[in-house]
């Protein structure tokens, strides 16, 4: 049972920065055990530009533990093939503002998994976007 | 324009179907189709037990569409570094995790910290920028 992510960020704004390829397999907090639970992947279509609860942590059918080793991927994927890179979706915990996911932009954070910090998404325009997610996560 | 692209490619057999997700992105500045973030800070240090620290030394242009890639280096799974945005726990890095997140900045309060834990971590960071205020000299 094994939940693995691999990063290559490659750049030309400095000279000489070599670029940065790291993997990680999500594990439990403070062991080397695997990562047991997951809210399986998920997307949600976004037309408001009203903040909604990506994940709702109350409200999880498997109840993940607090503070520990939970982590989120988020990816903006535009809608209907067009991606607009030009316009985002803040995604906050417990409406602390973390980014905006412009078009096309991906995502992968850490998560207390505390019942308040709910994740959000608040749209930039009206017009409709759609995030694609993923958290996985410790029983509680 | 400067080029920096992000890929990630995430696995996982935790459901019936394995799952497998690839994507890239090519980091624009905030509200561009054609100009790509041309500022960036690289860094690599141990911090020790206890101690937080302001992730960022200047600040950069708030709201825009910085990037922060941060990685726990340290071999030992026990030690992990808690990471706030103001005070807002975000949560925790063990040893050999990675985030990647957009970095809004909004205002001073939004500055991104990190608290060592378990024992002296070694951390290494990114940030992919349009901007940063520097610190005047003394």
């Amino acid at each position: 049972m094994a939940t693995t992510a691999t990063i290559s960020i490659s750049s030309d704004i400095a000279p000489g920065f070599g670029g940065i390829s790291e993997s990680m397999n999500l594990t439990q907090a403070g062991n080397l055990t695997d990562i047991d639970s997951t809210t399986g992947f998920s997307i949600r279509k976004l037309s408001t530009n009203s903040a909604v609860d990506l994940i709702t942590m109350a409200n999880e059918l498997v109840e993940p533990k607090d503070s520990v080793a939970a982590k989120i991927f988020i990816r903006n994927i535009g809608h209907k093939g067009v991606i607009d890179k030009s316009v985002g979706v803040t995604i906050g915990v417990n409406s602390e503002p973390i980014g905006l996911l412009y078009g096309g932009d991906w995502m992968m954070m850490p998560l207390t998994c505390i019942d308040a910090d709910d994740i959000t998404a608040t749209p930039a325009t009206d017009d409709t976007v759609v995030l694609e997610y993923v958290m996985f996560y410790e029983e509680a | 324009m400067a080029t920096t692209t992000a890929a990630v490619t995430l696995t996982s057999d935790l459901m019936s179907t394995n799952m497998s997700v690839s994507a890239s992105t090519t980091c624009m500045k905030a509200g561009t189709t054609a100009d790509g973030l041309d500022g960036m800070e690289y860094g690599y240090f141990d911090l020790v037990t206890g101690d937080e620290y302001d992730l960022i030394g200047a600040t950069p242009t708030a709201s825009k569409a910085s990037k922060l890639y941060l990685k726990n280096h340290s071999t030992d799974e026990t030690y992990f570094v808690a990471i706030t945005q103001g005070t807002q726990a975000i949560g925790k890095l063990y040893g050999g995790d990675w985030m990647f997140i957009p970095a809004d900045f909004h205002d001073a309060a939004g500055e991104i910290a990190i608290t060592a834990n378990g024992g002296t971590n070694k951390i290494c960071y990114a940030l992919f920028h349009e901007g940063i205020t520097k610190d005047a000299s003394a």
